[in-house]
């Protein structure tokens, strides 16, 4: 048996305890001190739900867009040989490695009415900054790398036998994708876009440069808790946030149910 | 392949095309999505960032990210990731051994709640101190009442008007939050794929504890507790909205980068603005180079392992 | 009417794989392709099934019962292809796994789904394993893959066969026993069909005909009796059981090894030259008389009579070098040879090849 069993345990739980559990814990805590009924009418309130469904909306439409370049890119960064190759293979973590307040800044100056994207957008009415728009792409810049780097490491194990196998039954190269690699990628697919769609529920930094904050239009969750925050609201920002955190708790087990989903082919019940 | 070589007439694409790929055009086109959707999202961005920096000229560069109040907030950042990450890193290596070596009852649960600190929004992780540690909460409670709990404690930090929220200890206690996970669980997965023989070896040969710790399982995880030392790094210097929550953005005391940042654009500074951000893009590209070196490194690694 | 391939050339870099190859199988034949790794075994079967295409597209040509389809892909070859690892889709049930090739067919072409249900069944039953249709991959054993893949493989009705190593990820005992499967399988389907192995002992007992591959070029092709009493080569010789080598000199139908003369087949009109004598270990009689002209004295090193036979490592007084001989248990017992002793030896079925060998 090796040693330090109880003390690296006792420090993981303590430290746990003290910078995790202890504070989260405060939230329910303080919750609990308002009656229902002033819970139920802070969360419903009307800036409150514009927000969930701006920000549930932005989220899930750009872990979409996600989930669709996301799957290319992973593709073509597995399959095929082109120049720039390696750079763009290390981008992919930019968004993870960029701060969101750099982030933030560069997208609204980018797309505002004179940024390099946004004078070519407005002649045609796309108004990106201060629009939902513009929160869709920021979310979309965020939740990027997730997709591509949880597709990747499954395509690069595919065995090619699996699909040289589907070829000489007969397949055509599109029923090869769609009914042999497809299938093989869609766990890997849903975790990926779980964890950007989680991500960017809970997103702030990267938003609120290009979304400007215009209550009910552009105003996402987390910047309505930061106002009530700011004028020291402190049960209603707390409120809300127990709404933010259930629907984290929840992603975040199907996140592990989708995990363990993806290893499901993998194990091997006779060995 | 060397058909260039060869002195036979060149075979129909279609012929010589392999049965487990493309059509070129398909290919040109999936290369061409990919290279778009990476060059407007990922590219472009970052090339904006250094010509905004630079849009005043070099020495309206270096007067910016010289300034005082850009120093002290170079200073608090550094401070708060100098803190966090090696607390997070002794974090990361105990919760790794503990998970990896050991069974015990209860392991799935402390998996998932070492990750929760990923899921929750910034902002509410700035918020959960202020609850705690705020004037409005636990501790102001505390501090302010009649007749409170440690009277010498709450009277000494009365006395030396000792703020957590608001101040330098609330930036630093955010920042540990907001990057508690990332060693943890770049160690947890790496460690157990290593399993124990080689420490129990190690032990059986007469090693110690600390012997073993250091000698055996250190050169075993380095690499993967560099890259999470990296990551780590990177989102502890570059947090945003939780240190938003808990600073009081005092210019000069409690500022950190990113809030200078966003101070000196609400001012439409945006030359200013990107030249702060300018530092710490080029601290992103600078993550990105040690975590592909490490990748690479890696790799090279489980290659030799493979043909050993 | 044939699986016919001609001229084939195939590299990979620098490394030639297949080096103008031509093979003929015959309708209903049971055909191993036999070498070691690296022979292009492997790559001659990915060619015929269009997985691969040969680089000299002119010349080289694939045949499927006459009609070329050098220039056909794999999907539209009617190959059927069992490969090493099985390649089983895990997210398909065994069933779906069979059905695949008939349902990815165009809707012209494909059987209505009563049909799918009824031929994939019959194959079950086939492979014997109709229980077990609802499995996924992953519960199934090695063996059990093994024939399931055969099974999709043949729901296509493929022109040929072909097998990649199809035992070779199995245990020694599921070997033995999936090969006469397939034997027997292949007299009932009586399909064209050619395998890869790089086990000796199963081409000669499972196939009609053995093609050993070397360095990506057919050594030999001939039946398993063919091959093994006239290999063409010291490699093909080698290559399909124990050899012992001695130096001599050939002489007018015989060959001298030391100052002992045996008689040699194949061996009329050779000069009186430099000449290395091979000769199988259970073509070696060990006896304690010295036979005159007819033996040489050698000494025994080690012995081992574990298993059905007696093995024995020697070597020879006169001029050393050391060999192996085998022999039967009751000879074994009769001779009661000790490690150290002198007997004398003789020797059997001398083969000699007059081209440059070494192993």
């Amino acid at each position: 048996m090796l040693p330090g069993f109880k003390l690296t345990l006792g420090f993981t739980v303590f430290y746990l305890g003290l910078i995790v559990l202890i504070p989260l814990a405060a939230v329910f805590l303080k919750t609990s001190s308002l009656t229902w009924n002033e819970f139920w009418q802070t969360v419903t309130m009307p800036t409150a739900i514009a927000s969930y469904r701006i920000t549930f909306g932005a989220s899930l439409l750009a872990a979409l867009v996600n989930a669709v370049f996301g799957l290319i890119v992973a593709w073509v960064l597995v399959r095929y040989e082109f120049f720039g190759k390696k750079i763009v293979d290390a981008l992919v973590d930019l968004p993870f490695a960029l701060p969101t307040a750099v982030a933030g800044i560069t997208l609204a100056s980018l797309y505002s009415s004179k940024g390099w994207l946004g004078q070519w957008l407005e002649p045609l009415g796309i108004k990106v900054a201060n629009t939902q728009i513009g929160i869709f792409i920021a979310l979309t810049f965020i939740g990027l790398p997730f997709i591509v780097r949880t597709v990747q490491p499954i395509l690069e194990d595919l065995d090619p036998e699996l699909e040289e196998a589907a070829s000489s039954l007969g397949a055509n190269r599109w029923q090869v994708f769609w009914r042999v690699i497809f299938p093989m990628l869609t766990p890997a697919l849903l975790t990926g876009f779980a964890l950007a769609f989680a991500r960017a529920l809970g997103e702030y930094g990267s938003v609120i440069f290009i979304a400007g904050g215009i209550p009910m239009k552009t105003q996402i969750t987390p910047v309505v808790i930061m106002q009530e925050l700011d004028m020291f609201e402190y049960g209603k920002a707390t409120a809300i946030a127990v709404v933010m955190l259930v629907a984290s708790f929840v992603l975040l087990l199907t996140i592990n149910v989708l995990q363990w989903w993806t290893n499901r082919y993998n194990t091997n019940n006779l060995a | 392949m060397t058909p260039a070589a060869t002195t036979f007439h060149l075979p129909h694409p279609a012929v010589r095309r392999h049965t487990t790929s493309e059509p070129p055009w398909v290919r040109r086109l999936l290369i061409g999505l990919a290279l778009g959707f990476i060059s407007l999202f990922l590219f472009l961005p970052l090339i904006f960032v250094f010509t905004q920096a630079l849009a005043k000229g070099i020495g309206f560069y270096f007067h910016t990210i010289t300034d005082p109040m850009a120093w002290s907030a170079i200073k608090l950042t550094l401070l708060a990731a100098a803190i966090s990450v090696p607390l997070n890193c002794v974090f990361g290596v105990c919760a790794a051994w503990a998970i990896a070596k050991f069974d015990f009852p209860g392991k799935n649960i402390l998996l998932t709640l070492i990750d929760l600190p990923f899921s929750v929004s910034p902002v509410i992780a700035g918020m959960i101190y202020v609850l705690v540690f705020g004037a409005q909460g636990w501790m102001g409670l505390w501090l302010n009442a009649d007749n409170p709990s440690f009277p010498w404690l709450a009277n000494w930090l009365n006395e030396h008007n000792f703020k957590i929220i608001f101040a330098v200890p609330g930036i630093v206690l955010a920042t540990i939050f907001v990057t508690f996970p990332f060693v943890a669980r770049e160690l947890i997965p790496l460690m157990q794929a290593q399993g124990r023989s080689e420490e129990e070896a190690a032990r059986v040969l007469g090693a110690s504890g600390w012997q073993t710790f250091w000698r055996v399982t250190v050169p075993n995880i380095k690499w993967g507790l560099l890259y999470g030392v990296i990551l780590c790094n990177a989102r502890a210097m570059g947090e945003f909205g939780a240190v938003s929550v808990v600073s009081g953005k005092i210019r000069g005391e409690t500022n950190t980068l990113p809030l200078h940042i966003e101070a000196l654009y609400d001012e439409y500074n945006y030359a200013g603005a990107f030249a702060v951000a300018s530092l710490l893009a080029l601290l992103a590209l600078v993550t990105l180079g040690l975590k592909t070196w490490i990748e690479h490194k890696n790799a090279a690694l489980n290659e030799t392992e493979k043909s050993a | 009417m044939s699986v016919e391939v001609k001229n084939i050339t195939k590299k990979f870099g620098n490394f030639t794989a297949l080096d103008n190859v031509s093979l003929k199988v015959e309708s209903g034949e049971l055909v191993a392709l036999l070498g070691p790794s690296g022979s292009g075994k492997t790559t001659l079967l990915r060619t015929i099934a269009g997985l691969e295409f040969p680089d000299n597209t002119g010349e080289a040509q694939v045949l499927f019962y006459g009609e070329d389809v050098t220039q056909i892909p794999a999907s539209e070859r009617k190959a059927g292809f069992a490969f090493q690892h099985y390649a089983l889709f895990r997210h398909m049930s065994v069933f779906e796994n069979i059905a695949f090739g008939l349902r990815v067919r165009p809707k012209t072409t494909r059987p209505p789904e009563a049909e799918i249900r009824e031929r994939v069944e019959k194959l079950l039953k086939l492979i014997q394993l109709d229980p077990l249709a609802n499995r996924f991959p992953s519960q199934l054993s090695g063996g059990q893959r093994q024939r399931v893949a055969l099974a999709r493989a043949l729901a296509v009705e493929p022109k040929v066969l072909l097998l990649d190593e199809p035992f070779g990820a199995l245990d020694a005992k599921v070997r033995k026993e999936l090969r006469r499967w397939l034997r027997q399988l292949h007299e009932e389907v009586h399909i064209t069909t050619i395998f890869v192995t790089h086990d000796q002992e199963e081409a000669l007992e499972v196939s009609d005909r053995v093609a050993i591959l070397r360095a990506g070029k057919i050594e030999q092709i001939g039946t398993p009796e063919e091959i093994y009493d006239k290999p063409a080569s010291p490699f093909v010789y080698d290559f399909l059981g124990n050899v012992n080598l001695f130096s001599g000199r050939v002489k007018d139908g015989a060959v001298v090894i030391g100052d002992t003369e045996f008689d040699a087949a194949d061996t009329e009109g050779e000069k009186d030259t430099d000449a290395v004598a091979f000769v199988r270990p259970h073509d070696i009689r060990i006896t304690r008389e010295p036979g005159g002209q007819k033996t040489f004295a050698a000494r025994v090193l080690r012995s081992n009579a574990a298993g059905p036979v007696a093995n024995l490592e020697l070597e020879r007084v006169q001029g050393g070098g050391q060999f192996s001989a085998q022999m039967s248990k009751e000879e074994f017992q009769q001779l009661q040879p000790k490690a150290g002793e002198q007997v004398f030896v003789e020797l059997k079925n001398v083969k000699i090849f007059s081209d440059d060998y070494s192993i």
